[in-house]
Parts: structure tokens; sequence; C-alpha cells
């Protein structure tokens, strides 16, 4: 099983790709991958407790769900207002995560 | 062919236009953070993001009226500073096409011209592409 990585940029202000970008998350884990979805940019509204159920669907199935810090405390943003299993990670740890041997990075 | 070009861990290819929201600040962020973990990096930009390391936008941006003081290091200036701290790491190139298009063909030195269809090379060279934004 492959293991991927990634990463909503934009929220679902800007239209409906990041609901089926979250879409793919889920059917991918649902599949028995590793998916761990990134959201930053605009997309770390996604991550709030107050956002719609995309989020949830995809840790429902298994996946990861983070928030990238900078983004979160440039729209100021608590990381407490995340909704419970999405997780504030820095960069570092992305990178740490993309090089893994095996593991696909997609960009949204 | 692909022999010619250094070996990358990651290619980040950078097609979304720039200045349309936070896909630089992303993309300067996720390269560092690569590259302080010993990874190699060829950054590649295409269409606007050919812009960011254009010489002509020297050191520094025009000054900000409600915080005259502060200066501001351009994209270009950004570049350079990477390019300087990781000089056997990271890799920058810029399509030739789209540089030419748009006047943009002077760039800040580190940052190579490719032509596009040489952008199959870079990912022969990579062990994995990321794409930021669409062209």
């Amino acid at each position: 099983m492959a293991e991927y990585l990634l990463v909503e940029s934009q929220g679902s202000y800007a239209g409906p790709g990041a609901e089926a970008f979250l879409g793919d998350a889920v059917r991918l884990a649902r599949a028995g991958h590793g998916v761990a979805v990134l959201l930053i940019e605009n997309g770390v509204t996604e991550g709030l407790a107050a956002a719609g159920p995309a989020v949830g669907r995809v840790l429902a199935a298994g996946g990861e769900v983070w928030a990238d810090a900078f983004s979160l405390d440039q729209r100021a943003l608590s990381a407490q207002r995340l909704a419970p299993g999405v997780r504030a990670v820095e960069m570092d740890e992305v990178a740490e995560r993309l090089l893994r041997p095996g593991v696909r990075g997609v960009w949204h | 062919m692909a022999g010619l070009l250094p070996r990358a861990d990651v290619l980040i290819a950078i097609m979304g236009a720039p200045h349309t929201g936070d896909l630089v600040t992303s993309a300067f962020r996720l390269s560092q953070a690569l590259l302080a973990r010993g990874a190699r990096v060829h950054l590649w930009t295409c269409g606007h993001a050919t812009g960011l390391t254009r010489q002509a936008l020297g050191p520094a941006k025009p000054r900000n009226v409600v915080d005259w003081a502060r200066e501001y290091p351009t994209t270009a200036a950004l570049a350079a500073e990477l390019l300087a701290a990781f000089p056997t790491t990271l890799h920058w190139y810029a399509c030739r096409f789209c540089s030419q298009e748009r006047g943009a063909d002077a760039h800040i030195p580190g940052i190579r011209l490719r032509a596009p269809f040489k952008f199959t090379e870079h990912l022969d060279a990579a062990d994995k592409a990321f794409f930021l934004g669409v062209c």
C-alpha cells in the first residue's frame, strides 16, 4: 500500500475543489493506503471545529489531518479551535514526511 | 539526458501565479525545511512564477508608507539567500519560454534557464515531484 501526503491549500471558500480533494483522501484511506492531509494557507479553515464534515470523514477513514501552524497564526486562528483529531504541525514535520521513501505528495 | 542534471530528492514545481495567495511563502518554507534536513531540492518556476527571481526586482521591495523604516526583501533576494545557504543541495531552474514571454529572462545569479521540453528530465532526476498550483 502506498503512502500519501495530500496538501489542501484552498479550502471550500474557493470552490468545490477542496471537498472533492478531501473526498479523494477518504477513498485512499478506505482503500488501505496511508494518508496524511496537510491543511495549509486558506485550507486551514477546513480543520476548524466549526467547518464542514469533510475533514471528519478523513479522520473516520483512518487518515491523519494536520493544520499548518504558520497558516493558523497568519489568520489569527488558535490551534484550540481545530476539530478534535486535527493536529497543528510545523513545516519541519511536513518535510520529514515528504522525504520518507515511498510517500507521494499531491498539492491542491 | 537526466544524467546531466544533479539528482534531487524532491522537485518542487511552482506553477501557480505567485501573487494570488500564499503559494510563494509555502514554497519557500517547504524548500527551506527540506534543505535543512539535508535533502537535495530542485525548484522549477513556470508561468508568472518565473518573475520571482527577476534581476530587476533588486534587493528590497518599494517602501511601505505605513512602515517607512522597515525594509522588505524581494523574492529575488530571498531566493539568493536560499541559494547561498544551500549552494550544493539547491538548484533553481526557470522555464526559458515563460521567462522570455514575460521579458523576465534576466534572472539573479544561480538561476538556470531551461527549455520547457526539458522538464521531463527534471522529473527523471528527482525521486518525487511536488506541483504547486497550475500554470
